[in-house]
């Protein structure tokens, strides 16, 4: 038996004594607009089950032994997820993903030993969930001119401004925040990050009330937050180095995200054909050529995913520009498959007796359906990606890449259109 | 250049299509694709015979029908033979003829037929219509006529579908009249079939069904057009980044650097969808006519979309017929009909995948 083997055997003892198995219509998978419970105590009961995972050494598997992880290569955690497939996991929320796949290995990244040892163990351990606090109201998109400001006051820092889009922060303890450091030098090179406690004084969490009515989604208000050195994740102004790395992750997932290896065939996906059915529709041309129209867009969406899969494999360095094909196509067919859903639903994606009917989820999926279009990145931006970095074209003149961000701030209030 | 419609080809596949590559540029090249559209003629016995060569017929026939593919998948390996074509405009009935070497390779019955098209002696081409069969035995009927075929008066043989059924015409039978077209498609040769009484016997009815035929050369067809698409688009691409206007290369502007990034994504996901139907359909899994149908769909659709993306990206110059683009916009405008449109297919798809999984 090798070490594989017999680590594979343990894990699968200890997944059955101490996991539930899942049920039958349980998927497992998270998205922001079916959450489910997303009750403060629904994920205080998740935590405690993270940290027995924790304690058993199933959490951090190849995260490194010194911050509580085990140190152990991808094959392990691999085979630990094999055993566990069946069984319900932690759900710590889209705030708990973010924290797992986005913000600790950035931090890992960047962050000095110090304050490794003081946060990841809890981190593994569910105790500290990190929500993302990166765009501003001002700054989506366009990240680098966030005007969240943390000013040195003596040994502190004093935060001010406001973060959204944060998933879960409702129940999040940190929120690891972008902030600008430095407004007399090119918007690149002063800004920095922070962790910023949610329960530090002059920090306000607000639930946003979304399109489709659930409240995943938050706005932070930060009225003179006080914040240390230590609580300083890479270098102060070497902020957009630490971006890069967390940009990889948020990517990264991103692209794994999609259907990967799966070709999408063997018929109609079955909201398509429960809404057929609801309409009666399967002998009207007009409701055909639709259903066939949106079964044609999910095969090739699948199929180009695949592609993108095989042509990453060939090609490492291109990876992450080839992920923008996966983003834009999301951003771009979302949509168009919403639209194509309404038109086959009709009056009965417009009124319904009861939420669960098909005719109910083709209007959510409208709603719904500009998401990738926009969050992330907006498919503007993937556009620019795909232009520049995969089809060479020549760049965008810049108007804020070289002078202080306070005079980027200054001249885009005053825009003339003209360039000195 | 090469289309790339595999992101990982096998050495073999690569080699097949190096050597074909080489073979259309020195042996019908764009300035030749150039003059045979103004009515000039080529030397087709001898395209026909280095191509069969190069094993472009044989693919979806048996070694022992002196066929045999390269990658264990000849499906696919026409597949990026098709896509290699249509990039280059190349003449003749590829994606007929490739039908009809299916066709005569897997019901047997007529190998000097099969020899003479595996070995590229003669163009064979397979013809929907609104064509009758009556009579029995060996004293049946043809009549009938076709829509637009292209290529048909090149070819020796021609394989008729009637009512689900295929029946092989030789080009010189009695009562057949091939009638000239003009075409939108200036590269091809477009003509329309004629049936009056032509005569049928048993050993003609080729068993083979026309709904392989139909997914096989929807499959082919459209990986043609994905040539096609990216010939188009490379061009389109380098005139952003060379025409200068406002001070600027025009690719710098967002207007037209989205533009192509959205019409790049549409021949990323052709290129992803026609190679799955390719493989599918080649290796007999039975998502096959699946994939086929929105194949085919997808890229009639999105095809066409490209062309008149890359058209604008051109402006004027684009409307020249000095200037290559026409050519494309023609070939992926004729394509997107040729071997069924896309509403056809997407009815074809519900009708065979609507009930779900």
């Amino acid at each position: 038996m090798t070490a594989l083997d017999e680590y594979r055997a343990q894990a699968r003892k200890w997944i059955e004594a101490n996991l539930e198995r899942r049920g039958a219509g349980d998927a497992g998978a998270l998205r922001p607009w079916d959450a489910g419970d997303d009750s403060v105590e629904y994920f205080a009961a998740q935590r405690a089950l993270q940290r027995r995972l924790y304690e058993a050494g199933y959490a951090g598997i190849t995260w490194p032994k010194e911050y509580g992880g085990q140190g152990l290569s991808q094959e392990y955690e691999r085979a630990f997820n094999q055993e566990a497939r069946r069984f319900v996991l932690p759900n710590l929320g889209v705030a708990g993903g973010a924290t797992l796949g986005v913000c600790a290995p950035t931090m890992l990244a960047h962050a000095s030993p110090a304050f490794l040892e003081r946060h990841i163990p809890k981190i593994l351990a569910g105790d500290e969930i990190v929500a993302q606090f990166f765009s501003d109201p001002d700054a989506g998109s366009d990240l680098a001119g966030v005007r969240t400001q943390a000013v040195r006051d003596g040994d502190r820092w004093i935060l001010n401004g406001s973060k959204i889009w944060s998933s879960g922060a409702y129940y999040a303890d940190y929120g690891m925040c972008l902030a600008r450091t430095n407004w007399d030098v090119p918007k690149h090179r002063g800004l920095t990050w922070f962790l910023v406690p949610t329960d530090a004084r002059g920090v306000t969490v607000e639930r946003i009330r979304q399109i489709n009515g659930n409240s995943e989604f938050c706005q932070e208000f930060f009225s003179d937050v006080e914040l240390t050195d230590d609580d300083v994740i890479g270098g102060v102004n070497d902020g957009w180095t630490v971006t890069q790395t967390m940009l990889l992750y948020e990517r990264g997932a991103g692209a794994t995200r999609g259907e990967g290896g799966r070709p999408g065939t063997g018929g109609l996906r079955r909201d398509v054909v429960d809404l057929i059915a609801a309409v009666d529709g399967a002998d009207d041309a007009r409701v055909r050529d639709l259903a066939a129209r949106i079964h044609v867009d999910d095969l090739a969406r699948a199929a180009l995913n695949r592609r993108l899969v095989a042509l990453m494999a060939g090609d490492p360095k291109r990876a992450m520009n080839l992920a923008s094909y996966y983003k834009l196509s999301a951003g771009m067919y979302d949509p168009i498959r919403a639209e194509l859903l309404m038109q086959i639903g009709g009056r009965a994606a417009i009124a319904w007796d009861d939420p669960s009917t098909p005719g109910a989820a083709a209007a959510l999926a409208l709603l719904n359906g500009r998401f990738l279009a926009i969050a992330g990145g907006t498919a503007q931006m993937q556009r620019n990606a795909i232009g520049e970095r995969v089809l060479g074209l020549p760049r965008e003149p810049s108007f804020d890449s070289t002078k202080p961000f306070r005079d980027v701030v200054r001249d885009a209030t005053n825009w003339s259109g003209r360039v000195s | 250049m090469t289309v790339d419609l595999l992101p990982a080809p096998t050495d073999e596949q690569a080699m097949l299509v190096d050597a074909s590559v080489r073979f259309m540029e020195a042996e019908h090249p764009l300035t030749t694709v150039r003059r045979v559209a103004d009515g000039a003629d080529y030397d087709d016995a001898a395209y026909r015979k280095t191509a069969a060569e190069l094993g472009w017929f044989g693919l979806l026939a048996d070694e022992a029908q002196g066929g045999g593919s390269m990658s264990g998948n000849g499906v696919l390996d026409a597949a990026l033979i098709a896509a290699e074509r249509g990039a280059r405009l190349q003449p003749g009935p590829f994606v007929g003829h490739s039908a009809v070497v299916h066709a005569l390779a897997t019901a047997g019955g007529r190998d000097e037929v099969l020899a003479e098209v595996v070995g590229g002696t003669a163009w064979a081409t397979w013809v929907d219509g609104s064509c009758e069969l009556r009579g029995t035995g060996d004293d049946r009927r043809l009549t009938g006529s076709t829509p637009a075929v292209a290529d048909a008066a090149a070819c020796t043989w021609l394989l008729v579908e009637v009512h689900g059924a295929q029946v092989l015409v030789h080009a010189d039978a009695p009562g057949l009249t091939v009638r000239t077209l003009e075409g939108l498609d200036v590269t091809r040769r477009w003509s329309t079939l004629e049936f009056a009484d032509v005569r049928v016997t048993t050993g003609d009815v080729i068993e083979c069904s026309s709904a392989d035929l139909s997914s096989l050369a929807a499959v082919l067809v459209a990986a043609e057009s994905v040539g096609a698409m990216q010939a188009d688009f490379d061009v389109a691409l380098q005139y952003a980044k060379d025409r200068i206007a406002f001070g600027r290369p025009i690719g710098s502007f967002q207007a037209i650097k989205h533009l192509l990034a959205d019409t790049s994504l549409w021949l990323e996901m052709a290129k992803g969808l026609v190679a799955a139907a390719a493989t599918s359909l080649g290796s007999g899994a039975p998502d096959g006519a699946e994939l086929a149908h929105a194949a085919k769909s997808f890229v009639a659709e999105r095809g066409v979309e490209l062309a008149q993306n890359c058209f604008q990206v051109f402006g004027g110059i684009g409307y020249t017929w000095e200037h290559d683009q026409h050519f494309w916009f023609r070939r992926l405008a004729s394509d997107a009909e040729c071997f069924g449109s896309a509403a056809a297919h997407r009815e074809q798809l519900f009708e065979l995948v609507g009930t779900g999984r």
